[in-house]
């Protein structure tokens, strides 16, 4: 008998541990959840707190959205859904705030770095422009030394060419004429009735050489002048002659035979009286006319 | 006369506990009708900045919303719910402080889009001017 009371108490014993137990593991199942939402606000709150740019900028907001997600998380019974709703509701809201304040400084901050960089782009600008400036000054300056160099180089040139032009005149004992340079070789230069040339001649043509290989635009007018005395044909033929012995001779010189024309004017054109002996002489003559050049 | 002083504290603490007993009693009479009024003026106020703060023009979902819910609140109170009064109230004023962080960042934005407009502008001028010999 009190055997069986024993047993019929552990028994009881360990049907109540059961119960129990069950109890328990039931009690563990339906424990009340965090309220419906509350995982997506802490997910908004999570990624906000990551992004680098947004994490820093509004801490305090972020603390004030982790303490709202944090109170909807907390697990409530059923009969409480509205309540939960609201802690959600909440927390939604803090976190947007929040990603609204810092994504607010984050503009201001960039603005900030936006308005450095305009200041830098105007202060690049500025002084690219006075550097242009100093630059077109000094162009300016320099350009204008540059004329008045040149100008004075060429004004030096003109007067040296002149100069030399002149001397190179002189050398040919040539004279001034509105035709040009006139050179006149005398009948001394020429064997007598002949259209030979004597050796006084070529120290004067290779003058002429010189001078127009200097000048090499300048065309040359041979003309051979003769005295009255004589025969118009025979004059005419010998002042030719002689007229073409010089170009025979510049043409020697390589003298290109383009820029030499010759005639022979003969008796025609006297420049002393042929009365006297010496105004016969004058007047045998070869006129080698260099033409100024052609005005362009 | 040891009984009697016994008896006099007796009846002082009994006297003290029935008044606890009544002033807990009222309270909790009182916080049941009593209307959230802090709450609400909390949500017409950040309703009033959210408004001022160009909200209509910026944030005019958020704005909506919170009227909404102040609007709800109210009903709440002339229904004498008045928890829920208090919930939409504090909802109304959230939601409401979320139409003015959002006006301000629109703004903000807005402020940088500009600034980033009229320096591509000046870069662009800078350029043409760089380019000019």
């Amino acid at each position: 008998m009190s055997t069986t009371t024993t047993q019929q108490v552990k028994r009881g014993t360990t049907l109540f541990a059961l119960v129990f137990s069950s109890l328990m593991i039931t009690a563990c199942a339906t424990a009340p959840d965090s309220p419906e939402g509350a995982s997506e606000a802490r997910n908004m709150l999570t990624t906000l707190q990551n992004d680098p740019n947004l994490a820093d900028r509004a801490r305090v907001e972020i603390r004030e959205a982790e303490a709202a997600v944090r109170v909807a998380e907390e697990p409530l019974p059923k009969d409480k859904a509205a309540l939960g709703e609201h802690r959600v509701y909440m927390a939604d809201q803090k976190v947007a705030i929040a990603e609204a304040r810092a994504a607010t400084r984050y503009a201001e901050a960039q603005r900030e770095q936006l308005g450095e960089q305009r200041d830098a782009a105007r202060l690049d600008a500025r002084t690219r422009e006075v550097g242009r400036a100093r630059d077109e000054a000094s162009k300016a300056r320099s350009d204008a030394e540059a004329a008045r160099t040149s100008k004075e180089e060429g004004a030096a040139a003109a007067s040296r060419q002149a100069a030399e032009y002149q001397s190179q005149i002189d050398a040919l004992q040539a004279e001034v004429t509105d035709r040009g340079l006139v050179l006149t070789l005398g009948d001394v230069l020429f064997s007598t009735g002949s259209a030979e040339l004597q050796g006084g001649a070529y120290r004067t043509l290779d003058k002429l050489v010189t001078f127009l290989n200097e000048y090499p635009e300048r065309r040359v007018q041979i003309e051979g002048h003769t005295d009255n005395v004589g025969s118009v044909e025979y004059n005419q033929e010998l002042s030719r002659e002689r007229a073409e012995s010089v170009s025979h001779y510049l043409a020697e010189q390589e003298i290109a035979s383009q820029r030499l024309s010759t005639s022979g004017i003969g008796m025609g054109q006297p420049v002393a009286s042929n009365d006297s002996a010496s105004g016969r002489q004058q007047n045998r003559r070869v006129e080698i006319i260099i033409e100024n050049p052609s005005r362009r | 006369m040891y009984q009697s002083i016994n008896r006099r504290f007796g009846g002082r603490l009994r006297g003290y506990l029935g008044l606890a007993l009544a002033v807990i009693l009222v309270s909790a009479c009182a916080t049941a009708p009593v209307a959230p009024t802090a709450a609400l003026v909390e949500a017409r106020d950040a309703i009033a900045s959210a408004e001022q703060a160009g909200a209509r023009q910026h944030a005019g979902a958020e704005l909506d919303e919170a009227q909404q819910k102040l609007v709800a609140a109210e009903e709440a109170v002339s229904n004498e719910r008045m928890a829920e009064a208090e919930r939409l109230a504090r909802e109304a004023a959230v939601v409401a402080e979320l139409a003015s962080a959002r006006t301000e960042s629109a703004k903000a934005a807005e402020i940088n889009r500009e600034m980033g407009r009229s320096a591509d502008a000046l870069d662009e001028e800078m350029k043409r001017t760089g380019d000019r010999p």
